[in-house]
């Protein structure tokens, strides 16, 4: 396991280099240089001024040298200002992460909660209605834009029922009871999509489950139908669906891009957002890298839950 | 094996003596072609999915006929008319045929989709078999490569290359075709996972080294002798693919960066619906459903495929 561990670690080295390369590269994609970037809409013309900040960011360098600076900088958290409010870029996203962890973390939960009961009862009844019906709302399920779907809930919840919010954020410190009703709407949103996946995952690893030896054995011991369901099949069933809804959790993370922006969502996602409509450059990449990163950290935990939840793993690489 | 799927595989080994070869081979496809459409009768989701993806293709190829006004054309006598006779759809804020927005913005969206898969398979495929079959210093760098691009979750990669292809100021078809390359590109690094998974499986078996003693070059078996053993796979995954391609797509033009308006589009056309949410909610419902259907379409047909190809699966 700590061998496992280690290489595993090892294998991150290449992928974080990818990752800031390629954050790093976008800045330099843009066409005129960094310094008409980072001008924004002003441009720079004085040849003085352009020297000096060229010295100052280090652009007279060769471009690995650029990076090896800029990396230098990025491990010690100091991504630049932003270009717009002029304040750290890594104060401006550490404000922003409870709000996207929040939502995240719920929209995760919520569809977890729906996905694995309706996942196994989909498979132990399988074939029947509810089977059917579980795997029809879950291929839409998947196949819905997010987006559209929160138009969609949006217009019924809040424009014609007017029940809920239909954007703002409350934080879960502030007042915990308003926080749930400005959650509901976006983490129903983020989570719909998770569950219909999750639910397919659930209900596929439960069928493999169900048909292997021990489930026999048990039932021929004369085991109740549930305990063997509930206390021994969908135990070992959940160890795929939870190690792939981490692995999704990355995704959803990405898709906070777009959910947020619908329901004013001040969240990591928001933030990139606006960046980009402002042509907030050094916001975009650190929001970029910050989320890549944090997509990297989850799937390296997740690869070592899954070891420790099931260790006849081999332990190659 | 049932007598008929036995009889329909004898059917391409008899060969009359008088045959051209070209005959021959047209015989074969063409059994093979019944073969595929026998094998797809079989499963219900697939027939479904077919049939959906069927009417996709006829609006890409058909669109323009298909559309009843101009899509970009404004009206401003008739705007944000509810579905009727002259406009099945409705009209938009500018009084725009909705119904055929739909339609042009579809045909454009999934060829964009179809174009990315090709894409990223073309680069993905070589790369994955040759990662496989090779092993050794190449795979591992593939592999570390591959790892990188799949640490950028969903949109973000998309993000950061639209949003320098904006900087550019490319419009029109150089839009378009930075968006196959953004799509592709975070297409081929799961193909060639894909690819080099059942490559490394294929590349032991008793076949290849056959080949091998035959003294085959190495790089034609993997592309001769092993690839088309990789082929189900790959289908299965650049069909879903597809599905997931269109919903970028639009996300990416829900968000403005995609073409920017007046090409119809259905991202855009529903971010623009939104603002008049409260008062025509109609607006807003048909290029979700389109972009829904189509997504559906793909879904359907490549969980069928999967089913179809992998038996073992289907008893699921």
């Amino acid at each position: 396991m700590l061998i496992y561990t280690i290489n595993r670690l090892l294998q991150l080295i290449p992928v974080v280099f990818v990752l800031t390369v390629v954050v790093f590269g976008f800045v330099h994609a843009l066409p005129g240089d960094l310094i008409d970037a980072m001008g924004g809409t002003e441009s720079i013309d004085d040849p003085e001024v352009r020297a000096a900040l060229e010295k100052e960011l280090g652009l007279d360098q060769p471009i690995v040298v650029q990076y090896w600076l800029w990396l230098e900088k990025v491990v010690q958290g100091d991504f630049g200002n932003s270009l717009i409010t002029r304040r750290p870029v890594a104060t401006e996203l550490l404000e922003r992460i409870p709000a996207t962890a929040y939502l995240a973390v719920v929209g995760i939960g919520l569809s977890l909660l729906i996905a694995i009961p309706l996942g196994t009862i989909a498979a132990v009844r399988r074939n029947s209605i509810t089977d059917y019906t579980a795997q029809i709302t879950s291929l839409i399920g998947i196949s819905i834009p997010e987006f559209w779907f929160a138009i969609l809930s949006i217009l019924v919840f809040s424009l014609y029922f007017n029940l809920l919010p239909s954007s703002g954020y409350v934080g879960p410190g502030e007042d915990f009871g308003l926080s749930i009703w400005y959650l509901i709407l976006p983490a129903v949103a983020i989570g719909f999509r998770q569950a219909a996946y999750t639910t397919r995952l659930t209900r596929s690893s439960m069928l493999d489950e169900i048909g292997k030896d021990y489930v026999i054995t048990h039932r021929s011991l004369g085991l109740s139908e549930r305990k063997v369901i509930y206390k021994y099949t969908l135990r070992n069933a959940l160890i795929p669906t939870i190690t792939i809804s981490g692995l999704q959790f990355a995704n959803l993370l990405g898709g906070t891009v777009v959910l947020e922006t619908i329901f004013s969502w001040p969240g990591i996602g928001l933030t990139i957002y606006q960046a980009i409509q402002l042509r907030d450059y050094p916001v975009i990449q650190a929001g970029i890298l910050f989320l890549g990163f944090m997509v990297v950290i989850i799937n390296l935990l997740v690869d070592l839950l899954y070891r420790v939840l099931n260790p006849r793993v081999g332990t190659g690489t | 094996m049932t007598d008929l799927q036995l009889r329909s595989r004898h059917r391409t080994d008899r060969v009359a003596a008088d045959e051209t070869p070209f005959r021959i081979h047209m015989r074969r496809l063409r059994s093979n072609i019944g073969n595929a459409f026998y094998e797809l009768r079989k499963s219900r989701t697939a027939s479904i999915g077919a049939i959906l993806i069927a009417c996709l293709m006829v609006i890409v190829v058909f669109g323009q006929s298909l559309a009843t006004h101009d899509p970009i054309k404004s009206n401003y006598r008739d705007r944000t008319a509810p579905p009727s006779a002259e406009h099945i759809m409705g009209t938009d804020k500018f009084g725009r045929d909705i119904y055929s927005r739909v339609i042009i913005g579809g045909q454009r969206t999934i060829l964009i989709s179809m174009a990315a898969v090709a894409f990223g398979l073309a680069i993905g495929i070589p790369v994955g078999i040759c990662s496989g079959f090779y092993g050794g210093r190449f795979d591992s760098i593939i592999m570390r490569v591959t790892d990188g691009f799949l640490a950028f979750p969903g949109l973000l990669l998309y993000l950061l290359i639209v949003t320098v292809a904006r900087e550019w100021k490319l419009y029109g078809f150089w839009n378009d075709a930075i968006l196959v390359f953004a799509l592709g590109l975070a297409f081929w690094p799961e193909v060639a996972r894909l690819a080099r998974g059942t490559a490394l499986v294929e590349a032991k078996k008793e076949y290849v080294e056959a080949a091998q003693v035959m003294g085959e070059r190495s790089f034609l078996i993997a592309m001769g002798q092993i690839l088309p053993n990789c082929v189900s796979p790959l289908i299965v995954n650049a069909t879903v693919r597809l599905g997931y391609m269109i919903l970028i797509i639009a996300a990416l033009s829900y968000l403005g960066l995609g073409t920017p308006p007046p090409t119809p589009d259905w991202g855009s056309d529903l971010r623009a619906a939104q603002d008049h949410l409260e008062s025509h909610p109609m607006i807003a419902v048909f290029p979700g459903l389109a972009i829904c259907f189509s997504v559906l379409a793909f879904n359907l047909f490549g969980d069928g495929l999967r089913d179809i190809l992998d038996p073992r699966l289907a008893e699921r």
